[in-house]
Formats: C-alpha cells, structure tokens, sequence
C-alpha cells in the first residue's frame, strides 16, 4: 500500500468479490461471518490514501462501524446456536441479527456513518460502497428475518432518506441519501423474493453506475459545479434523463422497479406503506430536480469564460442515455 | 391571390347560375350521396342535396364574396398579411356553401361551427381591444346556436338518421319534433340576432368593412333564415312559431328606432341590416318562406353594396366613420354616391328596384292575410323608420354641408373598388325582377282597397319628411336628446338589451372569481399545500440534520445501547 498503483487495486478487488461470494454461498452462519470480515478487511485498503488526511479518517469510521457490526453479528449467531436449538423466526435473536446486518449495510437507524463516509470517498470507491458492498448483508438478511422488525426498518429509512437530502449541497452525499431510500425499496423487495431483489438491485446498480460515470467524467462533487463549468446539450440530456430515471418516472428505466414493487406491494395487502413509499419518492424527485432544472430550460446559467469539451467518451453517454430512455419498451420485446 | 380567389369564384357563380336555371325550369332536384364508410349496422354516409333554392343561394354566395375579395385587394392593400385575410375568407365562403348543400344535420353542424368561429377570426382580424371585445360577443353569441343544434343531433338520433329532410312529412305531431322545433327556433335567432342575442351584430362591426360586407350583411345573419326556411314544414303550426314572430317584429321595430340614434356608420348600417333580418323572420314565421327566401337575396345585394360604400367613404375621410364629419359628398364622389343612394333606396323599397319587390310584396301579404292588429301597426311602423333612418342618412352624409376635416382625401377613381361595386349595383337594379320572374312560377293574389295599398306610400313619405327634419342641425340648434334623456338613452342603447350579454353576464362572476382568487388560490391553498408543505419538510430536514451532524461516538454508543435494550428485553 506504500504505492498506490492498479495492481494493487485489482488484487484487493478480487479479494472484496470473492468474499461476497463466500458470504452468500456459505452453508452456515459462521461461513457468512467470514465472508463479511473479508469484505471489510479487503475494502479498507481501497479506500484508504496515506497521502489524503480525509481518506484515512474515513477508511477509519469505515472500520470502526462495520467492525462493531460484525461483532455483533458473530456474538448474535453464538447466542443462536448456544441457546435457541429451534427455528424460530419472531424472535428477538432475529432482531439483534438484522440491527446488526442493517448496520452493516448503512440502513436506518443506524446509517449515519453512511453520508459522513460518503463524502469521504472518490466517486468509484463510493460506487462499491452503494453498490457491490449492500450484496452480501442483504442475501444474509433473508434468510433470517423479523418481518414487523423490517417494515418498521423500511418506512424510517424512506423517512430519512427523503427528509434528508432536502437540506445537501454535496452530490455525494445526496447519493448517499438517495441510496437509503433505495435501501428501503430493495429491503421489502428482498422480503419478497430474492428474484425481485435482484431485479431492483441490477437496474439500480446500473442507474447509479452511469450517474456516477458522469459526475466522475466530470469531476463534480458539488452543486454548485453543476453551473459552473459549461456542459454540452448531450451531457446535460442524460444528466435530466438519469436523474428522472433515478427518482422513477415512468418513460425511463428506472420506473419499471418501482413499478414492479408497488404492484407486490398491494398484493399483500400493504395500503399504508404503499403510501409512505409514494410520498417520499416525491420528495426525493423535487430534489433530483432541483439539481438539474437549469440545465434543461432555455436559459440556463452558463459562464462564459470556461468551455469544457467532451472530446471521448460521448458514446458512453450516449448509450447511457438509450438504455435509461428505450429499457422499458425493449424489456418487452424480451419476454414476448 | 385576390385575382385567383375572384375569378375562382366568379366562375363558380356562372355554374351555379346556370345549373340554378336548368334545375329551376325543369323542377329538378339532385340528391348525391356518399357511404364514406360501413360497419356492421353504422354506416358514415356524405350527402348533398342540390335543389333551386341552394343552387340560388350559392350563386348569389359567390357571387358577393367574389366581388368582395376583388374589393379587398384595394381596400386592405397596406395589409401584410393580405393572404391569410383572403384564406379566411375562403374558409368562410366554404362553410357557408356546405351550410347550404347539406340535407343532413351533421354537416350544418360542420358548416353552422365553421361560419361561428371563422367570423370570429375576422372581427378580430384587427387586434386592438374593442376588436377583442367584439369578438368575444360574436363568438359566444354565436356558440349558444352551436349547443342547440348539437342537442338537436342528440334528439334526432331518435330517428335512426340525421338527414331531417325525409321525416317532416312523417313526424309532424311528435313530441320529439316539438323539441327539436323549439330548438332550431333558438338556433336560428342566435345566428340572425334577433331578440335576446342582438347584441353581438352591431358590436360585430369592428370587423374590416370587406368582411362587414360578406358576412354581416348577407352570408353568416342570413344562414339562421336558410335554416327555418328548410325546416319551414316542421315548424308551421309549431307554437313557438308565433314566439319567433313575436319576437322578430319586436327586433325590426327595435333596431329601427336605434338606427336613428346612431352616429356611427357601419353601426346605421348594421342595426339596418338587423331590421331587414327581422323583417325577413317575421315574414317566415307567418308562413310565406318562399317571399322570406326573396328577401333574403335581393337584402344580400344591396346590403352588401351599401357596406362597401360605406368602405369607401371610411378610406376616404381618413378611417372616421362618424357621420357627424361627413357632409355634402355627393358633389365631390359621383360615382360612389350613385352606389350609396342606389342601395339606399332600394332598401326603403322605392318603386321598381330590387327591394321594392320583396318589401312591397311582404307588406302587401301582412295587409291582404288577417293577422292582428300589432303585427301590421309594427310591419308598417318599421318600414316607416327605414325610410326615416335611410333619409337621415343620406342628409348627413351627402347633402349637409361639408364639415371640414384637418385631412381629407376624396378620391373617387379607385377602379378595383368602384368596379366590384358596378358588379353589385347592376345586381341590385335587377335582381328584385329577375328573381321574382324565376321564383314565382304564379303570382301572389292580392286584393286590396286603395288607402291599404297605398299605405306604404305614405309612410314612406312620412318616414323621409321626418328624416330630412331631424337632420337638419345647424351650430345654434338645440340639442333636443338631452330634453328626453332618459327615453333617448333607452331607445338609443338597443333597449339596454346588449347589458343582458355583457355586463349582466359576467359581472357577478368576475368579482366572485376574484374573491375567490385572493382568498382561496394565494390565500389558503398556499398553506395547505405549496408553500407550506415545503416549509414543514424544510424544518424536518434542518432538524434531521442536527441529528446526523454529530459525534462519531455517539452513533457507535447509540447502537451499542440499542443491543443492550434489546438484550433486557430477551432476557427478562
């Protein structure tokens, strides 16, 4: 780690993958423990920049919390084998079980290292956070779950997650309350089936993925940044066209696992928490517009002395902005 | 354009003349009709029916519009958009002639709404705030008799068609036919503005004076007089018949005494025409429709004629149309002058020119048929203020002394427009006998004692002895309105009747809709949604963040002693 070149990089991901996948394949709990110990140690170097104050005390808060998760988690399964011979779901065992994996994943209550950690970090390190690292205590959390527990999780973490990006300036920590909200959504689909969760999860990855690609290309952290620099109409159409998909408006991708959901949802008979997932995504749309409205009206604020050319990587945006706009006609065409 | 729209049109004139004399001297009628489309058991079908009287009406149609749109291309030269003006006015011509071919209520719908809303296009052509105002009138007016006939379409799917020609002989005494007669009795008094809805054709004058012209004179008013006269089997012994008569000899009497009041020319000119129309109703709804239909076409030449003299004198006094300013023209425009009085006189029905024919031989109907005693004091009352009014025009306009204005430009050699209006003055000397030759294959047997006949004579005579009087104003005249404000005022102002379209209508709700305005849409629902939702979400967010921004070892703490709470509770 004295160098920070790429090999050392791709070996520690390897590592962080691999875990993953030790921890969803294991056949007993302890196997998911180490699975999860492994993540973590293998994420820390990745993260951590001995040159950059900020990093090392994030990577710092990073080990603090989700070391204090998996204790707590190792501690809950010993007490479960030791204790309870029996299977039994409602138990507070299984509520000690999801505090702790939801605190490993950076859901509420018990998120709020997440947006202090997610400032902390480059855009591609907080795309694994968002993205690769909630796999694993997700998969964990259905095989043992307290159902009353895990709504009362899910309507908090939709609470806090709209209520708190109002007040950000900071992109990445908007992200990062974004993605608690989401964590509500991909939490009662994963009560559901695992095959819907992994639906939402994938469109969800990849929606970030190409919203990160940009703010990464262009190299904004802030609000502010967004008007400073002059972006071409094309960056500026698939800032407006992933944001919306984002926050779930219907001609776009990111409609269709809201969609899908919802519609599990009053299957089931969840009327009120149908109610609690409709109203906070519309707070979370006005600040996904509040982000972007200027870019897309005919005066936009532009400064004059700065002109920023986007000579590659157009088709990458490109292709961003056909998937989002085109995946719900061409998913069609694909079960037909 | 204008030469393409007037040749076009000139020439569709000569074919309908021509098929007009074939279709009259053989008795033909043709009925074409298309199956646009057919389903199961609904079929779409087009149908057009081509008997004399449509052919008549679409000749003499195109023929004003022709003449108009020539008229146009000297009168509305400094226009920039001239096209667009000589499109609407095509549009109109064409909703007019589909008004007029169709057997079938669907396309008088398509024809009725077309005249509607393209009329309204053209008062407001120009856009300043009275054009605005007008418009508005004329359209809502106009909208009224749009509603009655769509709820006319409605009643006669009962039928199982919507060609109404076929079920008068059958369905007279049905209760469903006294609905529709109701009805098309409305639908008709708002398109010729009679009683309740005249207000919008004096109004309707701030339109261009081309357009005045075509369809304020002889096209749009007259398309609710077509209508009657088509359903004229159904409505005879209607008794809403008798309200229509009522009403439309209340309207030539009414409008009659407000020409007199008038200072404006094109608003003489128009509360003339809406006498005539109610003349023309009148004489409908006592059962002649054939002598209405005559009217109906010698009015729509000299009406048009009269309107675009008036044209010509508005360009020439520098767009003033006040006739208080005007004077002693008949020296200086001969030509123009020839026209006017022409017109003029063939409107009060002066022997042996066009309307003479029609005006006499209705005058002469109401006298020899016994109808009561209202009826004939008001038909004779209103012929009477014609000539009163039609001579006070001509005193101020033509004879008085010359008032003079700061800029005048008398030029009387405008070829295009004396020419079009040469076209109509030869029209207007002969077509009261030329129609009357071809319409009435046998005449009229009238009978009547010498005063009685004569009776016309004499008040026209009275008529234009009071005429010459009341203009003769001088500067140390007494201004003898201002004695009799308060009936001045009613009888100038249409009987106040335009208030009940206007202020009556939408006063209340104006200030109704501002208080609700102030108190509900700024007051109230800013609180309950808008604004106050994003004040109590920002407050929970701001608050939220006092929570988030905060030691790091409390959150480890605070997760520590959620598992100790957690723990009592399982072991306890």
């Amino acid at each position: 780690m004295l160098t920070n070149n790429n090999s050392n990089k791709m070996f520690f991901l390897f590592i962080l993958f691999f875990s993953t996948l030790i921890s969803i394949s294991s056949n007993s709990w302890f196997g998911c423990w180490i699975g999860l110990e492994i993540n973590l140690l293998s994420f820390i170097p990745l993260i951590s920049n001995s040159k950059n104050l900020l990093s090392v005390e994030t990577s710092l808060k990073y080990f603090l919390t989700q070391s204090l998760a998996s204790i707590n988690f190792l501690f809950m399964i010993l007490i479960k084998f030791s204790l309870l011979k029996n299977f039994d779901m409602n138990n507070i065992i299984s509520i000690m079980m999801n505090s702790s994996l939801l605190m490993k994943m950076g859901s509420a209550p018990f998120h709020f290292w997440f947006p202090n950690i997610v400032e902390g970090l480059s855009w591609m390190n907080n795309f694994m956070l968002m993205t690769w690292q909630k796999i694993s205590p997700m998969i964990l959390l259905s095989y043992y779950f307290n159902k009353n527990f895990l709504i009362f999780m899910i309507i908090m973490n939709l609470i806090i997650g709209s209520l708190g990006g109002l007040n950000q300036t900071s992109l990445r920590k908007l992200l990062a309350f974004s993605s608690i909200n989401n964590l509500g959504w991909m939490i009662f689909s994963i009560m559901i089936s695992e095959n819907l969760w992994l639906f939402y999860f994938l469109i969800y990855s990849m929606m970030i993925f190409m919203m990160i690609s940009l703010f990464f290309l262009m190299n904004m952290y802030f609000m502010n940044q967004l008007f400073i620099n002059n972006m071409n109409f094309f960056i500026k159409l698939n800032l407006l066209i992933n944001f919306l998909s984002l926050g779930g408006l219907p001609p776009f991708m990111g409609f269709m696992p809201k969609w899908i959901i919802i519609n599990f949802l009053l299957i089931n008979k969840f009327y009120f928490l149908t109610f609690i997932f409709m109203m906070t995504s519309l707070i979370i749309i006005y600040y996904y517009i509040r982000i972007i409205y200027s870019s897309f009206m005919f005066n936009y604020f532009k400064m004059k002395w700065v002109n920023l050319l986007m000579k590659n990587n157009m088709s990458l945006i490109n292709l961003s902005s056909f998937i989002s706009i085109s995946s719900m006609i061409l998913s069609t065409f694909i079960f037909m | 354009m204008c030469f393409n729209s007037f040749f076009f049109l000139f020439f569709f004139m000569l074919i309908n003349f021509f098929f007009f004399v074939y279709f009259i001297m053989n008795g033909l009628s043709v009925f074409f009709e298309w199956e646009i489309i057919s389903f199961n058991s609904m079929s779409i079908v087009m149908s057009i029916l081509l008997d004399w009287m449509s052919l008549l009406f679409m000749m003499f149609v195109s023929l004003i519009s022709s003449v108009v749109i020539f008229y146009s291309k000297s009168y509305m030269n400094s226009e920039l958009n001239l096209n667009r003006f000589i499109i609407l006015v095509l549009m109109f011509v064409f909703s007019m002639v589909l008004l007029i071919i169709s057997p079938n209520l669907i396309s008088i719908l398509l024809g009725w709404d077309g005249l509607g809303l393209i009329s309204y296009c053209l008062v407001i052509y120009y856009q300043n705030l009275k054009s605005y105002n007008a418009g508005m009138l004329t359209a809502l007016s106009n909208r009224i008799g749009d509603v009655m006939i769509l709820m006319i379409i409605c009643w006669v799917m009962n039928y199982g068609s919507w060609n109404y020609i076929f079920y008068f002989d059958f369905m007279k005494n049905d209760y469903v036919m006294f609905i529709i007669s109701f009805m098309i009795i409305i639908a008709a008094m708002t398109k010729s503005a009679q009683i309740p809805f005249s207000s919008w054709l004096p109004a309707a004058m701030a339109a261009p004076t081309p357009v005045s012209a075509l369809v304020h004179s002889s096209t749009l008013v007259t398309a609710g007089v077509y209508l009657l006269i088509r359903f004229n089997y159904l409505l005879i012994d209607m008794f809403f018949f008798k309200v229509l008569l009522f009403l439309s000899i209340l309207t030539m009497f009414m409008s009659g005494i407000s020409a007199n009041y008038e200072f404006d020319l094109k608003k003489i000119i128009a509360l003339s025409t809406l006498s005539q129309l109610g003349l023309m109703m009148s004489i409908l709804s006592l059962g002649f429709p054939d002598i209405a239909f005559f009217h109906l076409l010698t009015h729509a030449m000299f009406k048009a004629l009269l309107f675009m003299c008036a044209g010509v004198i508005i360009h020439m006094m520098n767009d003033i149309q006040d006739i208080r300013y005007m004077g002693g023209l008949s020296l200086y425009i001969p030509l123009t002058s020839l026209c006017l009085n022409i017109s003029n006189l063939s409107l009060c029905g002066i022997p042996f020119l066009s309307g003479f024919y029609s005006k006499d031989l209705i005058l002469e109907m109401v006298s020899f048929n016994s109808f009561n005693l209202m009826v004939f004091i008001l038909f004779y009352l209103s012929t009477g203020l014609t000539v009163f009014y039609t001579f006070r025009l001509i005193m101020y306009v033509m004879i008085n002394d010359f008032n003079l204005m700061m800029i005048y430009n008398l030029y009387d050699e405008d070829y295009i427009m004396l020419n079009s209006m040469f076209v109509l003055l030869f029209m207007s000397l002969l077509s009261g006998s030329f129609l009357s030759w071809f319409i009435f294959s046998y005449p009229y047997m009238i009978y009547l004692p010498f005063n009685l006949k004569l009776m016309v004579i004499y008040v026209s005579i009275l008529g234009s002895i009071l005429g010459f009087m009341v203009s003769n104003m001088g500067i140390y005249s007494l201004n003898k309105l201002l004695l009799s404000y308060n009936l001045s005022s009613f009888l100038c102002l249409m009987w106040f009747m335009p208030n009940l379209s206007t202020y009556g209508l939408s006063y209340i709700y104006l200030n109704f809709s501002q208080i609700l305005f102030k108190n509900i849409d700024m007051g109230w629902s800013e609180i309950y949604s808008g604004k106050g939702i994003f004040n109590i979400l920002k407050n929970y967010s701001v608050f939220y963040n006092i929570y988030q921004m905060n030691n790091f070892k409390i959150y480890l703490f605070s997760f520590i002693l959620w598992f100790m709470i957690l723990f009592i509770f399982f072991f306890i």
